[in-house]
């Protein structure tokens, strides 16, 4: 096993530039997701990672092995790196058993050893009884779990999964996020996680790194990105949220149409500068006056939606601005009614649109 | 843990260096020397020579300026253009139709047309000449014949196949499998969910099949006629047999005439190659033009399911119609050839007698010249498919994984021949082979070399396509599982290829063994092939011989198709789907 040091990596096909200097520290058997929309590099970076693509700039260490760099990258297969596809490429023209004991018979094991490490491997993702199968004979969820047994039974020191769950169907994914995870507390191997689904990213990983537009919008733990977003970017991309664009007036507040509000300012941007205001719908109240801290603002209801758990209530503020709050499901409001929106202000904060 | 991060420990403080792995490096080398060799070097000749004097071997122009001022050599260019035009006009006015009714249709017979129209294709277009000439010479041709016996003595002869008519007829025959054969799998594969979309929202039958059918299907089209057209520019037999006696000349037979003078004009016949060639590329460029914007011609989906369009009181007329082909490219030349070939002496008449088995005993076992070259075929022909598929197979590799800097230029290369009739090709074998440091002449290997290289157009894009079906995660995975680039190619990358790579093999050993044109001037008598033989023994005017031959060749290219075809649907029923492999899924 070992830890991932990545400094400055960029990458540009021709003359669109996919990453723009990416610096990441992964700790040896630390869980790091990539997260971000597509396009943003985070399928590029896992393809350096793997050795597939060579960097325009930066280098990729493993421990103290310099991985690849625009000199020299070492070959895929001296890397000692699993990689887990998005389609599973799991081979059609071999058993489970044969993708399964591919890599240790390119390891030139000794026949015995081939034969426990397979058996072992494939009873722990619980394919023992289809080992003779054929991939077009197995379902999605057993394809991938050939494609899992077989990128760790050769005991990587590093593990790569590119979107592993994105074929599943709704159930079943939530079903692997925790397996996924469960796996990964067993063999404690680093493990590079690419995924555009925050909940997964979310249950899996020990830290996040928000991608956009080839750049790291924010690097920490799952509570770091979702309690205190670096920008505007991460906090709309992980959880749901309130963005009311404005401009910075200085210690904590901003001017939104005609209307100042107040918050914590974690924007860095200088006044005059434009920022926004996020708060999580969560957070927001309805009516029932939260003090002074509160920031509020008359609005009328334009929908309210029951979604058993709560009510989540949409509320024109005026100026072509809404505000969605999630209330508890006693409580209901009627398309029209008027009503007054609370933004607690510890709950808001003041941030810069995005890296 | 690791067996590899303990290696990867022992390397540690140094950076580890990317070496190109020396399998790899060998392979391309190996690659790149062929491509010169039997690509860049030939055609390389022909170029060179067109520029030098035949008399004194000086640099000139002097070849070029022949040819665009003197009208005989401006009338055979002519000519040549008008068969091309009228056989691909031909081609494709009989194969989209038939192509729409065997696939959309409800025709009776449809297994059969398609089998029939195979074997039009196995037939050398010469050898149909050859029947052609037995069926409609003027006087004696059999048709003639019959028409004088129903019309009377006096109803002259009507079919004259000695004429420019009675050569785009042979040739836009025997084009007509290509035409067909491209535009009926673009329709087999055309998603049927496109016209049922068209259907749904009230398109009729008809309306349906101008607006949505035959648009999709129109980039095989154009495709069809354009390599109809280059085939009626670069035939050779079909005109020497039948425009040549009444002294028609077309380029590729005036090509041969240069090398039948004395002292053969070798460099003015090597500058006479390229207005073939300028004609040809031109017809390339054009159709990698229209068909680089319509890439959506491949969006394939599932089979059509057993929805046909009913003909109704057509169905006979459509039949009919469809039977024309197969009878006038296959039944009845064939006819006039199995007839002649069992006959002992054509000029005896049919009488229970004269018929035997004689000339099939005589060209099998009897004769050592034709024995050695049903040989030689076969042999030359398996080996130059081998290396062909072969070569064709990694550049495709090397182009499809972008496996070195300026691959693409490779493919380019690769795909040259396509463009160089064959007879400009043996022009360019027969310079740059026939002298030191080669001295090939009279050996097989230039004859394997010239097959091999006339058809890597087609191994190049029939491998192609099958790795376009491979998806690279495939060989990703196992690259990333501590295979190198030879072992991923030889465990993942050639067992899915498999099947595919049987039919490619099949696709180009037909091919070559009907080949004639590329072999002309490169055969010696110990390297005579079938199709040398049958072409020059015609001369020789030996028609039962020459039937005899010609029923063989076609007897072993429809038994080894035979073998072919379950063979390449043997590997593996339970592992031969690929949907693992074209999953979707792209990455962001």
């Amino acid at each position: 096993m070992s830890g991932i040091r990545i400094t400055n990596l960029r990458k540009s096909f021709g003359s669109y530039t996919a990453l723009r200097g990416i610096d990441l520290q992964v700790p040896n058997g630390t869980l790091l997701a990539l997260l971000g929309p597509s396009g943003c590099g985070k399928s590029t970076t896992l393809q350096l990672l793997a050795g597939f693509e060579t960097p325009s700039e930066g280098e990729i260490w493993a421990d103290d092995v310099l991985l690849s760099s625009p000199r020299a990258v070492l070959p895929p297969e001296r890397r000692g790196i699993s990689l887990v596809f998005q389609n599973y490429a799991v081979w059609p023209h071999k058993t489970v058993a044969e993708n399964v004991a591919f890599g240790l018979s390119i390891r030139r094991l000794p026949k015995a050893e081939i034969a426990e490490r397979l058996t072992r491997a494939l009873r722990a993702v619980r394919l023992e009884n289809l080992r003779d199968r054929y991939p077009s004979e197995l379902s999605g969820g057993q394809q991938q779990r050939v494609a899992l047994a077989r990128a760790l039974v050769v005991e990587p020191s590093i593990l790569l999964l590119d979107e592993p769950l994105s074929n599943l169907d709704a159930h079943l994914r939530e079903e692997m996020r925790f397996e996924i995870r469960q796996v990964h507390d067993l063999l404690g191997i680093t493990t590079v996680y690419v995924t555009h689904d925050q909940s997964e990213a979310l249950v899996t990983a020990d830290r996040i790194a928000v991608m956009k537009a080839g750049a790291v919008q924010q690097f920490g733990t799952p509570e770091d990105v979702f309690e205190r977003p670096a920008n505007a970017f991460v906090a709309r991309f992980i959880g749901s949220n309130n963005e009311l664009a404005g401009t910075g007036e200085g210690e904590g507040a901003i001017r939104v149409g005609d209307r100042v509000l107040t918050a914590p300012d974690c924007s860095g941007v200088a006044r005059g500068g434009s920022v926004s205001l996020c708060v999580r719908p969560s957070k927001v109240r309805l009516d029932d006056d939260g003090g002074l801290s509160c920031n509020s603002l008359p609005g009328t209801v334009v929908r309210s939606a029951y979604l058993g758990e709560h009510r989540d209530v949409l509320v024109d503020i005026g100026d072509g601005r809404t505000i969605r709050a999630f209330v508890p499901p006693d409580r209901r409001y009627g398309p029209g009614a008027v009503t007054t929106v609370h933004l607690p202000i510890d709950a808001c904060q003041i941030l810069a649109p995005s890296a | 843990m690791g067996v590899i991060s303990t290696s990867s420990r022992e390397a540690a403080p140094r950076p580890a260096m990317a070496r190109v792995p020396p399998v790899k490096t060998a392979v391309l080398g190996a690659v790149i020397l062929l491509l010169v060799l039997l690509v860049v070097q030939p055609f390389g000749w022909v170029l060179f020579n067109s520029f030098h004097d035949d008399a004194t071997g000086a640099w000139t122009l002097n070849n070029y300026a022949r040819i665009v001022q003197s009208a005989e050599l401006i009338e055979p260019l002519v000519n040549s253009l008008l068969l091309a035009a009228a056989t691909a006009m031909i081609a494709v006015g009989i194969g989209v139709p038939l192509a729409w009714l065997v696939s959309r249709t409800d025709l009776p017979l449809r297994r059969t047309i398609r089998v029939l129209t195979l074997t039009a294709f196995v037939t050398p277009s010469f050898i149909g000449a050859t029947g052609w000439i037995l069926l409609a010479a003027p006087n004696s041709g059999w048709l003639n014949t019959a028409w004088r016996w129903l019309a009377g003595e006096g109803a002259g002869t009507p079919l004259n196949i000695y004429s420019m008519a009675g050569a785009i007829f042979v040739c836009g025959i025997y084009t007509v499998p290509y035409s067909f054969t491209m535009v009926s799998s673009a329709l087999d594969e055309m998603a049927v969910e496109l016209e049922d979309a068209a259907t749904t929202l009230g398109c009729g039958v008809l309306r349906t099949m101008v607006s949505i059918t035959i648009p999709l299907a129109a980039p095989a089209v154009i495709a069809s006629f354009i390599l109809s057209f280059i085939q009626g520019l670069t035939l050779f037999g079909v005109p020497a047999f039948l425009l040549t006696p009444t002294g028609i000349p077309v380029v590729t037979t005036k090509l041969a005439e240069f090398y039948q003078l004395f002292p053969p004009e070798i460099y003015l016949a090597a500058a006479y190659c390229m207005p073939l060639l300028l004609v040809t590329g031109a017809l390339f460029w054009m159709r990698r033009r229209y068909l680089g914007r319509k890439q959506y011609v491949t969006i394939s989906g599932k089979t059509r399911a057993g929805r046909q369009i009913r003909l109704g009181g057509w169905r006979w007329a459509a039949l009919f119609l469809a039977l024309l082909v197969p009878m006038v490219s296959v039944f009845l030349p064939y006819a006039a050839l199995l007839l002649v070939s069992l006959t002992r002496a054509w000029g005896q008449g049919l009488s229970w007698e004269n018929l035997s088995l004689h000339w099939y005993w005589w060209a099998i076992f009897g004769n050592s010249e034709t024995h050695t070259a049903i040989v030689n075929s076969l042999v030359y022909s398996t080996l130059a498919a081998t290396l062909c598929v072969a070569l064709g197979t990694l550049v495709a590799y090397i182009v499809e994984r972008r496996l070195m800097v300026g691959a693409s230029l490779l493919g380019a290369v690769t795909t040259v021949p396509i463009v160089i009739p064959g007879i400009v090709l043996s022009v360019g074998f027969f310079a740059a082979y026939t002298r030191a440091p080669f001295n090939l002449y009279g050996t097989p290997l230039l004859l394997i070399a010239a097959f091999a290289a006339t058809f890597l157009p087609i191994a190049y894009s029939h491998g192609g396509s099958i790795l376009k079906g491979i998806g690279p995660e495939l060989e990703r995975a196992a690259r990333s599982l501590g295979a190198g680039e030879a072992r991923t190619f030889l465990s993942v990358t050639l067992p899915l290829m498999g099947g595919g790579l049987v039919s490619g093999w099949f696709l180009v050993f037909i091919p070559i063994i009907r080949e004639l044109s590329v072999a002309v001037f490169l055969i010696t008598p110990k390297t005579n092939v079938m199709t040398t033989l049958i072409y020059n023994a015609k001369d020789g005017g030996n028609y039962e011989a020459v039937c005899a031959m010609s029923v063989l060749l076609l007897l072993i290219t429809l038994l080894l198709v035979a073998v072919a075809r379950p063979l390449a649907g043997l590997t593996g029923a339970r592992r031969t789907s690929r949907k693992t492999a074209e999953a979707a899924g792209v990455p962001s």
